[in-house]
């Protein structure tokens, strides 16, 4: 019986390339979550995740610049 | 980081002809992986760089890396004057590619495209495998490092573990 995308992800065949990303690192159930989702999703959430990075990187920022002021004004 | 919908809303608004590469075409094929900005490649005829140069001139592109107090004008001699170009907009960073390595200039990249839909706009995209010449071609350790991801969703959607 022919297997499903989601099964040749989540049970790699040994010699497979999704078998070699697997043991490369690659996260593969997250390939099974996105596969599931339209490319507009899938490029949607690539924003949202874009969006949140900068708001950590510019409330590190802040942070650190409040911490330089209070060091400067000890 | 980048600004998908206004680039897009903005590319297509003047027809621009380009094939979306990079990270932005990684993820729209489903893998995991994060960029910060758009590459494009883009068709070289002096009547696309006159829509490039419309499309992106609301956006203030300017050389990435180069000094704020530089003096730089954005026009349609710019991009006669390069191939590939790195810009800074005031919604993130683009790079534009005339051509790209692996896979050849614009013809050869469009060849190797699909149509998608993204943010309500129709794009088209590098192919899987397509993304999977560029990186070995590029070679850098940030291309290598997703060539796995990529081998492995081009093997189950082209049914080749069998």
């Amino acid at each position: 019986m022919k297997r499903t995308i989601e099964e040749k992800l989540l049970n790699p065949k040994p010699g497979s390339k999704a078998a070699a990303a697997r043991e490369f690192g690659i996260d593969l159930t997250l390939l099974v979550e996105n596969l599931r989702l339209t490319p507009d999703q899938r490029v949607r959430n690539l924003q949202q995740a874009m969006y949140g990075i900068e708001e950590l990187l510019k409330s590190s920022k802040r942070k650190k610049a409040k911490n330089d002021t209070t060091r400067t004004n000890t | 980081m980048i600004q998908l919908e206004p680039i897009l809303k903005s590319l297509t608004a003047v027809e621009v002809e380009f094939v979306i590469i990079g990270g932005v075409a990684i993820t729209a094929h489903g893998s995991a992986y994060l960029t910060q900005d758009l590459d494009f490649c883009y068709s070289r005829t002096n009547g696309n760089l006159e829509k490039i140069v419309t499309a992106l001139s609301e956006f203030s592109p300017r050389f990435r890396g180069f000094p704020d107090n530089l003096p730089f004008v954005f026009d349609i001699s710019t991009l006669r004057n390069g191939t590939n170009f790195t810009f800074r907009t005031n919604i993130g960073d683009v790079d534009l590619l005339g051509e790209v390595a692996g896979v050849g200039n614009y013809k050869d990249v469009f060849e190797n495209s699909e149509c998608k839909e993204l943010f309500g706009f129709q794009v088209r995209v590098l192919t899987i495998e397509g993304l999977i010449r560029a990186k070995r071609a590029a070679g850098r350790t940030k291309d290598l490092l997703v060539l796995p991801e990529l081998e492995a969703l081009f093997e189950v959607l082209n049914d080749e573990e069998d």
